[in-house]
C-alpha cells in the first residue's frame, strides 16, 4: 500500500514527487516508468544523438535521488489498467498495487502513421535513449537518413545526424518547417538555414510507403518519387499515452482532462506534463502543451496538491524556443492569425539582412502571442503580459523597439519582488 | 543574503556598473581582456522617461529558469537564495531566457551562453556596486531596504 503511485519517470513525475517529499517526508511513494533507466533529461537527446553532449550529461536525477529521498522505484515495467474504485492499478506482469493518491504522468509516444513498412528494421521514432542509441549503432552504416515530419523534434533529428556527416532529407506534408509553432516567414528563416547547412526539406509530400525486405531500403513519396535511404525517423508529432486509463471512468479527450488543481474527474487521481489536457490561457480551451517546462510546473502543482494544498494552477499556453545553426528562435501562444480571426491584431518587426524577425499578436489590447527570430531577448516579459492577460494599450508601440525591457512594464505589473527603491 | 536594489533617484545612467559587470566576469578582472574576448556584462541599464533603471537577474523567490531549464544546468540553492549556473552542462537552448519574468536573462547569443548576475559570488561585493559613482546600486540584506 503506498500513499502515493507516481506512473512515470520523467519531468513532471520527478517534479511532482519533489514537491510531495517537501511537504511529507515519511509517506510512501512509488514511482513507476516503462523505461529501463532512471530518470533523465529527455530533450537532450538530440545533442546525445549529435555527439555534441555525452551520455552521462543526461542524467536528471542520479540513482541517490530516489535513496535519499527513500523513493521506492519500478522501471521497465508498463502499468497497464488503473482502477479507480479499487484504488489500485495493474503492472504487464499482473502486479496489484494500491494507492490513496495517484498521479498518472505518463507522457506520450511518437505517432507512426500507418503506412506500409512502418515497423520494418531502421524505422525509429525519436523520444528515448533506447531510440537514440538504437539509432546511433546504425550510423556507421548509414549514408542517407529520410525524416518524416518537420517539426521540433524532426528538425532536431535532422540536425544531429547531419553532424554525422550523413545525408538527411526531411519530407514534410505542409509548405513550411514547424508549422505548429511558426509562420511561414519565421519558418522560412530557419529552412534557409537548414539548407545552407545540406539539410534538404522536402515539401508538400506524405511518404506512403516504407520499402524494403526487413531492412529499410527506400521510401516512396505521393509524388511516386523513390528515396533511397537506410534509416527513417517519424517525427510526426505525438500522442498522449492514455492506453492505461481507455477503459475507466476517468475523462479524456485526447489527453487526460486535468482541472485547475491537476486533478481528474477522480478526486484522488491526478495528471500532469504531456499525457495531460490543461486549460491553455490564450486559446480558452483545454489543450495539449508538450513542453518540458510545462510538464515541470503541472508536476510540481499536482505534487503539491496531491498532499493536500488547494494550489491553482493558473492554465498553460504553447510555446517553444529553439535554434539551429546559430539561429534562435522562440514561439509563444497564438503564432498565426486565421482567416476567420478578423478580431486579431500583428505588429511585425523584420530585418531580413540581420535575420531579425518579430512578431507580436494582439486581441482586445492583450497579448495572446509571439515569434521571435533572431532576437529573442524580453521573450520573458512576453510571456508574462500573456500570461498575465495585461491591458498593453500604453506601451504597444514600445514592444518591438530594439531599447525595450522590464522597466517599460513594470508599473503594469503586480511583483512580490523589490527591485527600485 | 545580500541581494541588490537600485535608487532610481541618485542613477544617471554612466553604465560603469555594465563596464565593472563585464570586468568582473574576465579571468584577469581587466577591461581589455572583456573587450578582446567580448565578454557581456550581465547587467544593463534602461533609459525610460528621463530615468534611468539598472537591471540584472534577481535570484527571484519564483525562479522559473530553474524549472525551463531543460538541461538541469540552472538549480536554486535554498541555502544562498540563489539561483545557480552550471555552463559545462548548458546546451543554449534558451529555455530560461524564454520563461525570465524580466527579461534579466540575456542570451549570449554568440557564446550560446545566458547572461545572468551571479552576484559576483567569488568575489567580495558586486563590482557593480563598487562601481556606481553616485551609491544608486544598494547591496544590503534581503528585507532590510532603506527606504
Amino acid at each position: 500500500m503506498y500513499r502515493y503511485i507516481i506512473i512515470g519517470n520523467s519531468a513532471s513525475g520527478i517534479s511532482a514527487v519533489e514537491a510531495i517529499r517537501k511537504k511529507d517526508k515519511d509517506s510512501r511513494v512509488l514511482v513507476i516508468s516503462d523505461e529501463d533507466y532512471l530518470s533523465y533529461l529527455r530533450c537532450l537527446i538530440s545533442y546525445y544523438l549529435a555527439g555534441d553532449i555525452k551520455k552521462d550529461k543526461l542524467i536528471y536525477r542520479p540513482q541517490d535521488f530516489y535513496k535519499d529521498n527513500n523513493i521506492d522505484l519500478i522501471l521497465n515495467k508498463k502499468v497497464v489498467k488503473v482502477e479507480p474504485k479499487k484504488n489500485r492499478i495493474v503492472l504487464e506482469d499482473k502486479t496489484q498495487l494500491n494507492y490513496d493518491k495517484l498521479l498518472i504522468a505518463t507522457g506520450s509516444s511518437p505517432y507512426f502513421p500507418q503506412i506500409p513498412g512502418v515497423r520494418k528494421k531502421g524505422v525509429f521514432g525519436f523520444r528515448t535513449i533506447k531510440d537514440t542509441e538504437e539509432i546511433l549503432r546504425l550510423l556507421t552504416t548509414t549514408k542517407t537518413a529520410c525524416i518524416l515530419g518537420g517539426g521540433l523534434i524532426g528538425l532536431k533529428a535532422a540536425y544531429a545526424l547531419h553532424k554525422h556527416n550523413i545525408e538527411v532529407k526531411v519530407i514534410v506534408k505542409s509548405k513550411q518547417v514547424l508549422s505548429q509553432m511558426l509562420d511561414p516567414l519565421a519558418a522560412s528563416f530557419i529552412q534557409k538555414k537548414l539548407e545552407e547547412n545540406g539539410i534538404e526539406v522536402i515539401f508538400g509530400q506524405d511518404v506512403v510507403e516504407i520499402i524494403g525486405n526487413g531492412d529499410v531500403k527506400a521510401v516512396k513519396l505521393e509524388s511516386g518519387k523513390i528515396i533511397g535511404c537506410s534509416l527513417v525517423i517519424v517525427a510526426k508529432g505525438i500522442r498522449p499515452n492514455i492506453d492505461l486509463i481507455k477503459d475507466t471512468e476517468i475523462k479524456f479527450n485526447e489527453g487526460i482532462v486535468a482541472n485547475e488543481y491537476m486533478q481528474t474527474n477522480i478526486p484522488n487521481i491526478y495528471t500532469a506534463g504531456d499525457v495531460c489536457e490543461s486549460f491553455d490561457l490564450v486559446l480558452n480551451k483545454y489543450n495539449i502543451n508538450a513542453l518540458w517546462p510545462i510538464a515541470i510546473e503541472q508536476g510540481r502543482y499536482a505534487g503539491e496538491n496531491m498532499t493536500g494544498e488547494n494550489l491553482k494552477y493558473p492554465g498553460s499556453l504553447g510555446m517553444n524556443s529553439l535554434e539551429f545553426f546559430g539561429l534562435a528562435v522562440i514561439s509563444l501562444g497564438i503564432y498565426r492569425i486565421k482567416e476567420e480571426e478578423s478580431s486579431l491584431e500583428e505588429i511585425k518587426f523584420l530585418d531580413e539582412k540581420n535575420n531579425i524577425y518579430k512578431k507580436l499578436i494582439i486581441r482586445d489590447k492583450r497579448l495572446v502571442g509571439a515569434i521571435l527570430v533572431g532576437d529573442i531577448k524580453n521573450s520573458g516579459i512576453f510571456l508574462r503580459l500573456i500570461k498575465e492577460k495585461i491591458d498593453i494599450s500604453s506601451i504597444k508601440d514600445k514592444l518591438l523597439k530594439e531599447n525595450f525591457g522590464y522597466p517599460f512594464v513594470k508599473d503594469l505589473l503586480k511583483e512580490k519582488e523589490v527591485i527600485y527603491v | 543574503m545580500k541581494r541588490l536594489y537600485y535608487r532610481i533617484e541618485k542613477c544617471l545612467g554612466c553604465r560603469s556598473c555594465e563596464i565593472a559587470c563585464a570586468v568582473a566576469h574576465t579571468k584577469s578582472e581587466n577591461i581589455l581582456e572583456a573587450i578582446k574576448e567580448m565578454v557581456l556584462p550581465r547587467k544593463k541599464v534602461y533609459y525610460l522617461e528621463e530615468k534611468n533603471f539598472p537591471l540584472s537577474c534577481l535570484h527571484c523567490k519564483e525562479h522559473p529558469c530553474v524549472y525551463a531549464c531543460m538541461a538541469g544546468a540552472l538549480t536554486y540553492d535554498e541555502e544562498t537564495k540563489m539561483v545557480l549556473y552550471d555552463e559545462s552542462k548548458c546546451v543554449g537552448c534558451w529555455m530560461c531566457v524564454m520563461v525570465c519574468p524580466y527579461g534579466a536573462i540575456r542570451p549570449d547569443l554568440k557564446k550560446k551562453i545566458p547572461l545572468r548576475c551571479d552576484k559576483c559570488k567569488d568575489k567580495n561585493e558586486p563590482f557593480c556596486f563598487k562601481a556606481c559613482p553616485t551609491g544608486a546600486i544598494i547591496w544590503e540584506e534581503e528585507g532590510t531596504v532603506p527606504k
